[in-house]
């Protein structure tokens, strides 16, 4: 019992640990290197990588998706989808995908003479289910060293969600020492009553038993 | 369109949030006032002493304060909007 608390509760903390990791914004600081459009299949389950832009992309199996690549001041690639995210989960409301890759073409930079771009974005780079974090704004900044800024949303949007859940948990814990623990303790008592007067029982059978020996 | 589903959901359930929050605290103004009555030495009977001051509460800013239900959702979505768009 006390094994399968603790796995859902791992599951649980894991599960929004990563839904959290996956929507919340993240700054990068890279040099745009390229951009590019690709054809993607949207057939599978990876579809939830995707975005969903307007009303009819949640039925095609196909779309044109912009990409834009970076190089990180580590000389790591990385590349970002670029997506509307409309209307729909998660609440960018990321309306300008077109002025971006607009941006974006215009900040290419080669690598002898680079400049250096804050990219925000969410979402996870995997090479196996081939997704993509999305971009949602650039800007110039000072040099690959230049402070990345604090994050402020993520401060707005963990602090909110910590208080709900200590508010949750305060509430539970006080009805549960209200309700819940006094009805167990009383269920525990009875459960022991029954188990002593069973056992006497059991001890007035086997003394008759014993006195036909 | 997306956006007219998602505003009537929006409606919806904040809507549900704003009629439970302004029952919820209508009553905790009722029970106020009942308290009030009881500690204190009325002349007037606890119906009506309750009544004028649920009066009182129904214009009061703090019910006027529960329609941030709807505003506060909607300014962030517009925040959101321009910096995300146009800032």
């Amino acid at each position: 019992m006390r094994f399968i608390g603790w796995t859902l509760l791992i599951v649980f903390w894991v599960s929004l640990g990563s839904f959290l990791h996956y929507t919340l914004p993240h700054r990068d600081i890279v040099r745009i290197v390229n951009t590019y459009e690709e054809r993607q299949e949207l057939g599978d389950w990876t579809r939830l990588f995707w975005a969903r832009p307007d009303e009819q992309s949640s039925t095609l199996i196909s779309r044109d998706v912009q990409f834009i690549q970076g190089v990180r001041v580590n000389g790591k690639p990385t590349v970002y989808r670029n997506e509307d995210t409309g209307w729909s989960w998660p609440p960018y409301f990321k309306f300008d995908t077109a002025n971006l890759y607009t941006e974006a073409n215009d900040a290419v930079s080669t690598r002898a003479d680079p400049e250096w771009y804050l990219v925000t974005h969410y979402g996870w780079r995997n090479e196996f289910f081939s997704s993509f974090p999305n971009a949602i704004s650039i800007r110039p900044i000072a040099g690959p060293d230049a402070s990345k800024g604090l994050p402020w949303v993520n401060m707005i949007v963990l602090s909110v969600l910590a208080a709900v859940f200590y508010g949750i948990w305060v509430r539970w814990r006080r009805f549960r020492r209200a309700r819940i623990d006094p009805r167990l303790e009383e269920w525990q008592d009875k459960w022991e009553a029954a188990g002593d007067a069973a056992q006497q029982r059991r001890g007035r059978v086997r003394r008759w038993l014993d006195s036909w020996k | 369109m997306v956006l007219f589903r998602v505003l009537f959901i929006a409606f919806v359930v904040l809507s549900i949030i704003y009629l439970s929050l302004s029952l919820y605290s209508r009553a905790r103004a009722r029970d106020r006032l009942e308290s009030e009555w009881h500690e204190g030495d009325y002349d007037i009977p606890l119906e009506a002493y309750v009544r004028a001051g649920l009066v009182k509460y129904d214009q009061s800013l703090r019910r006027k304060l529960i329609l941030g239900v709807y505003i506060v959702p909607m300014s962030l979505v517009c925040l959101i909007i321009y910096l995300v768009n146009f800032a």
